[in-house]
């Protein structure tokens, strides 16, 4: 019961002094929050905005999905290839620390400001964390394992896929929870540096505008959309990995 | 070739194996040299020749890093030597298959699969109908003692029940060898004996090959036929022991017999030798 509430209590004691602070400081630009969350329902019922926060999640759904699919076969086969690793490692290092939004221009100049562009840098920004996992998730595969799959006739790629892969499968899921996360900032950051549609448009637009019961009522949905996402995961991770989780565990989730 | 003396005639010659015995696995010249960080060449095993005979049950037994496990993975075709061959009825091992069992000191159980799924691994990959497998299966477990355990998954098991767990997995398959690696080293020592036992005691039923690897003088002196005694650095043959002791083997009568306890002492004497050797060069 405790465990259910903590959560919810979190949020509303948050909401508390966003209230007193904001009367407190009593600043146009810092609506109260409940001004803000009755602005809410406005955006969600208005065709247009909503049209835009759709983009915005099919958008992010496409580019992580598509990061996830290329990412845990990539990763696996540098965890358990030397070869392939020292081929792609380079590579990564170097893409690695770059801001994925510092590329946007240039991917911008190269494909337009639409839907593929920022697809492209949702893709970049989850791929790095999901490959990385994946990598240290099949290197630390016990060898025997390995072994004893080889003894019963697997062939390489059946151990890859029926070994490492799901040996490696809790590690994976962290990047891939991480890789979600990134998503969402990618989603907005790339909706703030080409703004043409998406939840990021309506929030800076409303900006500009000094509408800011608009601003923070957006910041409060996309925040709601990641915790959201976030337990949606967490519990189908957990289900996954069930075989692998400590008895006693501390969530560190809404789900 | 340097033949490595057996001193099997100073024993009474074995009456246990009726048949005619035929090689199942020979070993031929095998030398195994690593490369270490400081890039110096490590010896591992250096010129092993060696027969192992259908249905025997042989013990390898060694001090650390005497190249003992190298060797069983050699033969298990998880490693290559750098030189000679080891052959598997006459074919000379090329990798691993499941003709050869391993069972190894880790368990190396696939922890996303529960009891069953573990034992029934081997015979699906094998083209085994699931029906099938699973009532092997579920047989298999009983053997080893864990009925009633088939749907836990490895983490909820002890280390005594996790190797219980990765021998069915193995004899599941039906491998003509079992390769185990010291597979009750990580174990107590009340688990140990209990295993022991449990093994003689499966192992009696079809008189599998079997090599065996170990530290333990008495385990191996318990179990075997054939004790492989090694020294180390290099990796060689130092003595090969027939061990010539009734079966069914019971531990606490084996215990009180002076031919279990001669064994033991005598070969303990000839480790004890080896070591002032070393200490001395």
């Amino acid at each position: 019961m405790t465990r259910r509430a903590a959560p919810v209590l979190a949020c509303v004691g948050l909401l508390a002094v966003w209230q007193i602070a904001s009367l407190a400081l009593e600043s146009d630009s810092f609506p109260t929050a409940l001004e803000a969350i009755r602005t809410i329902p406005d955006i969600l019922g208005d065709k247009e905005s909503l049209i835009n926060i759709l983009a915005s999640l099919r958008r992010m759904t496409i580019g992580f999905g598509i990061a996830v699919l290329v990412s845990i076969p990539l990763g696996l086969s540098m965890g358990r290839s030397r070869a392939v690793a020292a081929f792609f490692n380079p590579l990564l290092m170097v893409v690695y620390p770059v801001p994925k939004a510092a590329l946007m221009p240039i991917i911008m100049l190269w494909l337009g400001v639409g839907d593929i562009t920022k697809t492209l840098v949702i893709f970049l920004g989850v791929s790095l964390p999901v490959i990385y996992h994946s990598f240290e998730g099949a290197k630390a595969v016990e060898e025997k394992m390995l072994w004893s799959g080889a003894a019963m006739g697997l062939s390489p790629l059946q151990r890859l896929v029926r070994i490492v892969l799901p040996a490696a499968l809790p590690e994976i899921l962290t990047g891939c929870r991480t890789g979600l996360v990134l998503a969402l900032i990618t989603m907005i950051t790339s909706e703030m540096i080409a703004r043409q549609s998406g939840a990021g448009n309506i929030l800076f637009n409303a900006l500009d505008m000094g509408q800011y019961d608009t601003v923070y009522a957006m910041i409060i949905i996309v925040g709601a959309m990641g915790i959201c996402l976030d337990a949606a995961f967490e519990r189908i991770r957990a289900r996954l990995v069930r075989w692998s989780e400590p008895q006693f565990d501390m969530p560190l989730s809404f789900s | 070739m340097k033949v490595v003396p057996s001193r099997s005639s100073e024993w009474v010659r074995p009456v246990t194996s009726q048949r005619p015995a035929s090689t199942i696995i020979g070993i031929d010249r095998v030398s195994q040299v690593f490369q270490t960080s400081t890039r110096k060449d490590h010896v591992a095993l250096s010129d092993i020749s060696l027969t192992i005979d259908e249905g025997a049950f042989v013990s390898i037994l060694g001090p650390s890093g005497c190249g003992k496990s190298t060797l069983l993975y050699i033969v298990g075709g998880f490693v290559s030597p750098t030189r000679g061959t080891a052959r598997m009825k006459g074919q000379p091992i090329t990798g691993p298959g499941p003709d050869r069992g391993p069972v190894f000191q880790e368990f190396a159980l696939f922890p996303w699969k529960t009891v069953l799924g573990n034992v029934m691994y081997g015979p699906r990959q094998q083209g085994v109908r699931a029906t099938e497998a699973e009532a092997q299966s579920r047989m298999l477990i009983q053997m080893v003692g864990l009925k009633g355990y088939e749907n836990f998954y490895p983490k909820e098991l002890s280390g005594g029940m996790k190797q219980r767990v990765a021998l069915a997995r193995t004899l599941a398959y039906h491998p003509e060898v079992l390769l185990m690696d010291e597979p009750f080293g990580a174990l107590d020592a009340h688990t140990r004996t209990r295993l022991q036992n449990d093994l003689l005691n499966i192992w009696e039923r079809d008189r599998k090959t079997v090599l065996f690897v170990t530290h333990s003088v008495d385990e191996a002196v318990f179990l075997s036929d054939k004790v492989v005694m090694m020294s180390k650095s290099p990796g060689r043959i130092r003595e090969v022991i027939d061990i010539d002791l009734p079966r069914p083997r019971r531990r606490n009568e084996l215990l009180l017999d002076p031919r279990y306890q001669k064994y033991v002492v005598e070969i303990e004497r000839m480790f004890d030798e080896s070591d002032e050797v070393g200490s001395a060069s």
